[in-house]
């Protein structure tokens, strides 16, 4: 496996492709600015600069792909690329952190497959990955297999190819998860867009009903300029719903075919229709878990799972928040994740906020939307009254916020749960977090609450989770807790 | 809070470089005033123009120059232990935050043209995901502040 290797032909294609989208904005401005005519040869300028443009973008991603090699040679993977300047990028096999697959709808003709490359925590964001566009399944299998025997450090003839892709099938490790496709509906229909989608239904419904007493309170005048008020409501309701669909559509797509397997040591999410995507989560990367719920899923007892890890690159947020288990009955969480990662407590009584702290919960909220209601309801009298639903809902959410607010502490885990809008749970352990920050304004001193800020790393930046207005004695009993022990001096405690 | 404060204060040459901060902060404010009220008596505004030319100069020289810096220095508070690093500031809200050395990546110490003129540096103490700083320390404090630190930190291995 040591000759030097082109990616297939088809990333040619793909370049180009890439290169159109990136150009197609100021393309777009670039026609739209000189839509005069002003008869001489200057109309035809931009058609040419087009043109021209067009023509740089395919030859470009055609020298790009010409000009990429990728080999592997003394244990290191080594890319070679560029044209002018010629960029020489080696990895170490033993820093290569995982492989990630993805497969779009250019790729599954071929049987090819796009890998991305993330490598241990760089400090240079730049270096921190690796594409590989498009190579044959086979030789990425092979790669990937080559990258575990390295690894493992046991000195196989790196060469026999099908010898490696034996390995590779016998090696499919077990499914934790699926994610039936009835769960795949509730998980579209249920993501953060749809909550815009029925404000605006409820909104819409209220506009509805007040139509018809103002046809005979005002004049013609004023009707119309309601109808169309309507029409133009109608119309945005119309394309947000149509939008909607288009997510729920997507989602559905992404989601498809979801599983989770554990393989060794190392998490291997795969999922998706149209574009096929496998991700690869070495299990000692993993900083915390994180369960999300919504205000939609709560009710019906759903959650979602979230895996904080580190390193990685810099594209994709989700790359490294990567959502373990996208929908799942919250109480089924601690039984598919004792398979995964028996060192998590998931079933654990969080220790709420003192009541003395509800009135922090609910005063700025209260402030906020009680002035902006006033303004509302006092320029947009007496249509404007309706944003008093404003403070109303401020106030269920600060009682919800109150209600949600908690921690707990088990050997060396420490769980804090807070809801800005989304009711978050996040689990650490001590030996992940990164720092501890207390925080007590005068107003909490006087109550003698304070809050909590955890941090652990999260893709090349952090995760903070924080829970306000809880018991000082508490926080204390948590700083304590994560101050390193004095007597153990010099001996690193670093379980697993 | 019940827990001990942090040992050690920051440099008091702090306090005179932030009322420096706050006095160029004052005269930028104070010019600006200025100005609005001469704009008021040449175009005629409303004479209340000049009572904000004159309150918010005021309240500027009064916080930025003499409450908020000494709050700050007061609240400023340090202390390196083998195993952790403590620190402790905030002027409204007070934050106590607590870095085990085993987590610390780096540490750096930096120095602006006014901090060099007093003699004061500037400590940045860097996690796998935080930065954490401690302003205007003693040069000679800092740099052996830093040696100290990347000791203590070397003795423990990485787990990110």
């Amino acid at each position: 496996m040591s000759e030097a290797k082109r990616l297939h032909p088809i990333s040619a294609v793909m370049n180009f492709l890439k290169g159109l989208k990136d150009a197609i904005l100021p393309a777009i401005f670039l026609l739209v600015l000189n839509n005069d005519e002003s008869g001489t040869w200057l109309d035809w300028l931009p058609t040419l600069v087009f043109g021209v443009l067009l023509v740089f973008i395919l030859v470009n991603g055609f020298i790009k792909w010409l000009r990429f090699t990728y080999r592997i040679e003394e244990g290191e993977l080594r890319i070679e690329y560029g044209l002018i300047f010629r960029k020489k990028r080696y990895i170490p096999i033993d820093r290569i952190q995982s492989l990630n697959f993805s497969e779009g709808v250019l790729h599954r003709p071929f049987n090819l497959v796009k890998v991305n490359i993330e490598t241990a925590g760089s400090s240079d964001i730049a270096q921190a990955e690796a594409d590989l566009t498009a190579i044959k399944k086979p030789e990425a299998h092979a790669l990937e297999d080559w990258i575990q025997q390295a690894k493992r450090k046991t000195e196989a003839d790196t060469d026999s190819e099908a010898l490696e892709s034996n390995a590779h099938q016998a090696d499919e490790g077990s499914v934790v998860f699926r994610l039936p496709s009835k769960e795949i509906v509730i998980l579209a229909v249920t993501s953060g867009a749809s909550g815009v989608v029925f404000s605006g239904l409820a909104f819409f419904g209220s506009q509805f009903g007040e139509i018809i007493p103002y046809e005979a309170l005002f004049n013609e005048v004023v009707e119309f300029v309601q109808i169309g008020v309507f029409v133009v409501g109608l119309a945005s309701f119309l394309l947000l719903l149509i939008s909607y669909g288009i997510g729920v559509l997507l989602t559905f797509l992404r989601f498809a075919d979801f599983k989770v397997r554990l393989v060794e040591d190392d998490l291997i999410i795969t999922r998706g229709m149209l574009e096929k995507k496998q991700m690869t989560i070495p299990l000692n990367r993993i900083q915390g878990i994180q369960v999300k719920q919504n205000l939609l899923r709560q009710p019906f007892g759903y959650a979602s799972l979230h895996v904080e890890s580190a390193g990685g690159g810099v594209g994709d947020k989700e790359e490294h928040n990567m959502n373990l288990l996208p929908l799942v009955k919250k109480d089924s969480i601690s039984g598919i994740m004792a398979k995964v990662l028996p060192d998590y407590q998931f079933d654990v009584d969080l220790k709420p906020a003192p009541k003395r702290s509800r009135f922090r919960y609910f005063i700025w909220n209260m402030i906020i939307t009680s002035i902006i209601a006033g303004a509302v309801s006092w320029f947009l009298w007496p249509i404007g009254l309706l944003s008093v639903i404003l403070v109303l809902l401020a106030a269920s959410l600060s009682w919800l916020q109150y209600k949600d607010a908690g921690w707990d502490l088990q050997g060396q885990q420490l769980c804090l749960q807070s809801r800005g809008i989304i009711k978050r749970t996040y689990y650490m352990k001590k030996y992940r977090i990164q720092d501890t920050e207390a925080k007590q304004s005068w107003f909490q001193k006087r109550k003698s609450l304070a809050s909590i800020t955890s941090t652990i790393k999260s893709g090349l930046g952090g995760a903070s989770p924080t829970v306000d207005h809880l018991e000082v004695s508490d926080i204390e009993t948590m700083l304590q807790w994560y101050e390193p022990e004095k007597v153990q001096k010099n001996t690193k405690n670093k379980p697993t | 809070m019940e827990r001990l404060e942090p040992a050690n204060r920051i440099s008091p040459k702090a306090l005179r470089l932030w009322r420096i901060y706050g006095g160029i902060q004052s005269v930028i404010i104070t010019l600006l005033a200025a100005g609005l009220i001469v704009a008021t008596y040449y175009f005629n505004w409303p004479k209340w123009l000049i009572l904000i030319g004159i309150i918010v100069p005021l309240l500027e020289i009064i916080l930025s120059v003499w409450l908020l810096p000494t709050i700050r220095w007061k609240r400023w508070r340090y202390e390196v232990r083998e195993q952790e690093i403590e620190l402790q500031h905030g002027i409204w809200i007070v934050n106590r935050t607590l870095v085990p050395m085993i987590r610390v990546q780096h540490v750096d110490t930096e120095q602006g043209p006014l901090l060099r003129k007093y003699k004061l540096a500037t400590i940045s103490i860097s996690t796998a995901a935080t930065v954490h700083k401690i302003p205007a320390l003693e040069v000679d404090e800092a740099e052996h502040l830093r040696q100290s630190i990347s000791s203590l930190a070397r003795v423990a291995e990485d787990d990110v």
